[in-house]
């Protein structure tokens, strides 16, 4: 069996594993007190952001196969969610969090309905329109959104009376958010849901024999990709103070895809890496910002080719590609999907 | 009502440029068999071509025409290298992913070399109007609908009339049973797809003529047209295509009567999300009792 | 014995194709039903309109009684109908174990919420999917490769696991599409046993195969398709000796009886 990385970790023992964690806990919980450079605080902040971004995103494309490139509306959906409870209505943070996360999580459903019997092909335009959509609304709706001003003025969050505004105090607020993700999502993928996740992604048609209602399910984990991606723009909002529909472009979209295809799919570790590289990429090229995209364009190309399921992705997975040999003949892992795109008549197959 | 009349005339002429990008889209995706991104960076292409063939070599139309083909053409063989040639046999999502990638990198790259910003394209038709009051069609409108009935004859002549359109036919039905017959299977993919991409080009150029105005980043709004239209034939049906076109170019017109202008881009995702909804196949030559 | 599959003038039209054409059956409980054919008989494309792939041009599926025509795959196996597949859809890159584990999905009910706060019912249920995945395994004699990935195992191992899988739904019909392709005469027979024990345990069981001397041995009843319509249904004994039959596989004017092992 091939080793992969996620073996080793996994074969680390229990209390091995317990210290780790704890030393990792206590290193970030301590790093704006014995590192408080305000500058580089501000990056760590921006990766946990994007460490849920990316993580989020990993749900629905990495975990449950599906295919989703307008990861930003949703983001700008949690966004401005917090922004206008927050300025026209007076809600507290702590309050408007959570309802950007479920105002994305049902606007995730809408968009996921149409497309849930038809192949990912579909189901990514629709993203990508939907994504414009929104920045679209967002930008013409003025009264609601202030249009192309954008919302200005978006109150810090009041930790018990504390106002939560510098970078060193907000790391915590994005480190726990980014904590209680990873914990969660943990959790639900290591459970009947990951499992029957999974089933979807590697093989639709055997999946749907075995009696997993794969509708459903992809429902399901579109919301709480959805989800996510709104609590993340919920807390972003506030954190920046101002927010605009230019910030929520297509162009952030394909960014937040980046770290996810870069870093890896299907695990939890990938959207990770992909969210520390991508960031540490995003200040290293400063000085040629307009080659950034670039860049990503040339990292998302290189990997397909080379690695497909991302640097530390999960490699024993139909993300990894490749032919596999099975049955009598040398198969490829198209079975199930040349099944249902016969079944559902849209774009021919390839070589068969 | 003579808005409506002369919304519907640019309907018709808009309709006509998305059905000449529907029809180029269905071509690559129907021979090639595997679904792109990059139609949209294959237009803005083409247009761009056009573009500098009338800066440096004047209003000529045809010769527009020509650079706008061979651009495109030549990038589709690029998009082809990258994306498809070894990825047939692959899961789907890797090569869509690719052309993902080649698009932000075509986009992005346009943007470096030649600038973010609209490049104005005036004058290369003339201002001629014939008609009453508002009412009436412009020498352009004239030359865009002529210029896509054309190609649209040329195509249908290829596929229907010569023995490399029943080649193009065949592979897109069955490249296995296609390479049985002898058909060299990855040149005529190749030959398909930037014959496709050509089309492509083409309505770059009738985009840039017509809006007087180019920018790097107009893919992105004229793939996501592109596939709107043609999925009313699922993708690879190039009459149903066409008609998608069509349809989306009136419904668009018509439709900003009612909401503002920049709203405009909406209705191609309204028009694709009720395709989706009512008959998702399309209205290609059904397959048959199979559902989804 | 109660009826559990019954099909009723069944056709499927694929354009001008008449795949499958009037075709009725009856599987009773307990039966080992055989369906065989030539190749392009309209074997499969039956199997796939029984277990709601497709849906039927014409004609109704009942299923113990209830007419199941129409309905969405997963909604037939929850109700207890299982299947492999000719080209075996096996989850190539997960480990055995892990495949038979989602076969449990049905018989399992954590949510995610239930899952976010590992209450009790996760707590049953992954006990459950693990004691019952190994305890199948054992049945199915695949225990020494549980932790194998799927596509690292040889064929024939394939199709076992394939079999143990729709087993973790405990269903009350299985339906096995060419389960013995590909083996040879040992792996078979052993095939063969396996599946008349599991009939005794109370499974009833359909398959379609073209290994003549397997079907002739396992199955007690035999239903016949040639170009989609049904051509002969009764016992093995019947069935071989029925002149239609012979006529579809050996084409006309060959003598009756001269004992044949593959079609």
């Amino acid at each position: 069996m091939k080793k992969t990385i996620a073996h080793y970790v996994s074969d680390l023992s229990k209390g091995i594993k317990a210290l780790g964690i704890g030393l990792l806990a206590a290193v970030l919980i301590a790093l704006p007190i014995i590192y408080p450079k305000s500058y580089v605080m501000g990056v760590i902040c921006r990766m946990y952001m994007y460490m849920i971004l990316a993580g989020s995103l990993n749900v629905i494309n990495g975990y449950s196969g599906q295919f989703n490139i307008g990861h930003a509306g949703f983001f700008c959906i949690g966004a401005y969610s917090e922004a206008i409870l927050a300025t026209k209505l007076g809600l507290s943070f702590w309050i408007a969090l959570p309802i950007g996360g479920i105002m994305a999580a049902l606007i995730g459903l809408l968009v996921a309905m149409p497309t849930l019997r038809l192949r990912g092909t579909y189901l990514a335009i629709v993203t990508l329109g939907f994504s414009e959509i929104i920045r679209l609304v967002a930008l013409n709706w003025e009264g609601l959104t202030g249009g192309p001003i954008g919302i200005k003025g978006i109150p810090s969050p009041l930790f018990f009376g504390f106002k939560v505004s510098r970078s060193i105090h907000y790391y915590y607020i994005f480190l726990s958010l980014a904590a209680l993700f990873f914990f969660i999502t943990y959790r639900v993928i290591h459970s009947r849901v990951g499992r029957a996740w999974l089933s979807i992604r590697e093989d639709e048609l055997a999946a749907r024999s075995l009696g997993v209602e794969t509708r459903f399910y992809k429902a399901t984990s579109f919301m709480y990709g959805a989800f996510w991606a709104g609590i993340a723009g919920a807390a972003f909002a506030p954190y920046f103070r101002f927010i605009s529909s230019d910030m929520f472009s297509l162009d952030e979209g394909f960014n937040i895809l980046s770290m996810v295809i870069i870093g890896g799919q299907g695990t939890l570790l990938g959207p990770v890496v992909g969210s520390i590289i991508v960031n540490f990429l995003t200040e290293f090229l400063r000085p040629i910002s307009q080659y950034r995209l670039v860049v990503y364009a040339l990292l998302i190309i290189g990997m397909m080719w080379l690695r497909p399921q991302g640097l530390v992705g999960a490699s024993n997975s139909i993300l990894a590609g490749g032919v596999v040999k099975i049955g009598r003949h040398r198969h490829t892992p198209t079975g199930a999907a040349a099944a249902s795109g016969a079944a559902s008549g849209a774009a021919p197959k390839g070589g068969r | 009502m003579d808005y409506y009349i002369s919304q519907l005339i640019n309907g018709i002429c808009q309709g006509s440029i998305y059905a000449l990008m529907a029809i180029g889209y269905s071509v690559v995706v129907g021979v090639v068999g595997l679904v792109t991104f990059t139609h949209g960076e294959v237009i803005m292409t083409g247009a761009f071509a056009a573009y500098f063939a009338f800066q440096f070599f004047g209003n000529n139309l045809l010769l527009g025409m020509v650079a706008s083909f061979a651009a495109s053409s030549f990038i589709g063989i690029f998009v082809y290298k990258v994306c498809y040639e070894q990825f047939f046999d692959a899961p789907r999502h890797i090569s869509l992913l690719l052309t993902i990638g080649v698009s932000m990198l075509l986009k992005n790259l346009t943007q470096i070399l030649i600038g973010p910003n609209n490049l104005p394209l005036l004058g290369v038709v003339e201002n001629k109007f014939f008609g009453v009051g508002v009412v009436g069609i412009t020498l352009v409108q004239i030359i865009v609908i002529a210029t896509v009935i054309s190609f649209s004859l040329l195509l249908f002549l290829l596929f229907n009339k010569t023995r490399w359109g029943v080649m193009l036919r065949a592979v897109s039905q069955d490249k296995r049973a296609a390479a049985l017959m002898g058909i060299n299977v990855r040149a005529t993919t190749l030959a398909g797809n930037c014959i496709g991409s050509g089309l492509g080009g083409i309505a770059g150029m009738l985009l840039a003529i017509y809006y007087q105005t180019l920018i790097a980043t107009m893919g992105g709004s004229a793939g996501m047209k592109a596939f709107s239209a043609s999925v009313l034939g699922g993708l690879t049906d190039v009459p149903s295509a066409a008609l998608g076109g069509f349809s989306l170019g009136i419904i668009e017109n018509l439709g900003i009567t009612f909401a503002s202008a920049s709203y405009r881009d909406i209705f191609a995702f309204i028009f694709l999300v009720l395709v989706l909804l009512i008959k998702p196949e399309g209205f290609a030559r059904k397959r048959g009792g199979v559902r989804p | 014995m109660a009826t559990l599959l019954e099909a009723c003038d069944v056709c499927q039209y694929f354009g001008g194709l008449k795949a499958v054409e009037k075709v009725s059956m009856k599987i009773e409980e307990g039966d080992i039903f055989g369906v065989i054919g030539p190749n392009g008989a309209g074997k499969t494309t039956f199997f796939n309109i029984c277990s709601g792939i497709f849906k039927p041009t014409a004609g109704e599926i009942y299923f113990r009684g209830e007419n199941i025509t129409g309905f969405l795959t997963e909604k037939i196996a929850r109700k207890g109908m299982a299947r492999t597949f000719q080209n075996i859809q096996l989850f190539k890159f997960m480990t055995v174990l892990e495949n038979v584990k989602i076969g449990f999905h049905i018989r399992t009910k954590t949510n995610i919420l239930t899952a976010i706060l590992r209450g009790k019912r996760f707590r049953d249920d992954e006990k459950f999917t693990e004691e019952k995945g190994l305890e199948i395994l054992e049945r199915v004699g695949l225990t020494p490769y549980k932790d194998t990935l799927a596509s690292n195992l040889p064929y024939g191992l394939q199709r076992k696991v394939e079999i143990a899988r729709a087993l973790a739904l405990d269903p009350k019909i299985l339906l096995l599409d060419e389960p013995v392709a590909g083996m040879n005469p040992a792996e078979t027979q052993e095939l063969s046993d396996f599946i008349r024990k599991l009939n005794n345990d109370g499974y009833t069981i359909a398959v379609i195969e073209h290994d003549m001397k397997f079907v002739m041995n396992t199955c007690n009843h035999i239903l016949v398709l040639n170009f989609g319509q049904k051509i002969c249904e009764g016992t093995p004994e019947f069935v071989k000796n029925d002149r239609g039959v012979n006529e579809a596989y050996f084409g006309k004017g060959l003598v009756v009886g001269e004992g044949y092992n593959h079609a």
